[in-house]
């Protein structure tokens, strides 16, 4: 059993959620939450504007000095074993823009799983 | 890897921040939450607050880093030297792979 940890952009929710539906994984549960990664996206913008020292120097000012946190959403789902390169294939085809800022997949081990409707344990509560 | 999950006061995340960014590490997730820890919140004459806001930050390193991005937390997270009930926790959780969704690479 695996607990999957998948930060992505706002925008893809919708298209996350019938993409993991679609591939037999309807159960998650996502929570709104700032984050920043290596701050590469403010690089980019930087780098584009490339070519015009005058330019430059404005664009500069709108850096901050540290990385602003950007809105995200965390999508968290436990999935069996046999599942879980599934559930990462689907998020990251999903999710890929191939800019910076796509976001991050964690895979952690999950312990155990419970229904608290039916009280039962174990893979059968899962999808 | 390992994932940091670090409970500290709202007031506190922008220093701890700070500092793991000025330390060499950047990404970090951030998530308001409310909590109580083992004094079962806060009493204040007849009122109990046992749902106190706090920030939930999630951090993933290796495992070489781990003592070093501890270290830094706990250091910005005190309040005051020898710091007070509702500082906050930290957890931590062994990670087993890492996906970068642009690059769709493991790492």
């Amino acid at each position: 059993m695996k607990l999957i940890l998948a930060i992505i952009r706002i925008a893809k929710m919708s298209e996350t959620k019938k993409a993991l539906a679609d591939q037999g994984l309807p159960s998650f549960t996502a929570m709104p939450v700032l984050g920043r990664g290596q701050g590469h996206g403010d690089l980019e913008k930087i780098k584009a504007y490339e070519g015009s020292e005058d330019i430059l120097d404005d664009a500069l000012t709108f850096v901050p000095e540290v990385p602003r946190l950007k809105s995200k959403r965390l999508i968290t789902l436990v999935v069996t074993d046999d599942k879980k390169d599934l559930a990462v294939e689907t998020i990251v085809k999903a999710n890929q823009t191939g800019k910076s800022g796509d976001g991050k997949i964690f895979v952690v081990n999950a312990l155990g799983s419970y229904s608290v409707h039916t009280g039962a344990s174990g893979d059968d509560t899962l999808d | 890897m390992l994932l940091i999950r670090a409970i500290v006061r709202p007031e506190k995340s922008p220093v701890v921040m700070k500092d793991l960014f000025n330390a060499g590490f950047p990404a970090v997730t951030k998530m308001s939450v409310f909590g109580r820890g083992k004094q079962r919140g806060l009493k204040v004459g007849n009122v109990t607050y046992d749902e106190l806001p706090k920030d939930l930050l999630l951090i993933v390193v290796n495992e070489k880093d781990k003592e070093f991005v501890v270290e830094t937390i706990i250091a910005s997270a005190r309040s005051g030297e020898k710091g007070q009930a509702g500082d906050g926790k930290i957890f931590i959780t062994p990670v087993e792979e890492t996906y970068t969704i642009s690059s769709g690479r493991k790492e």
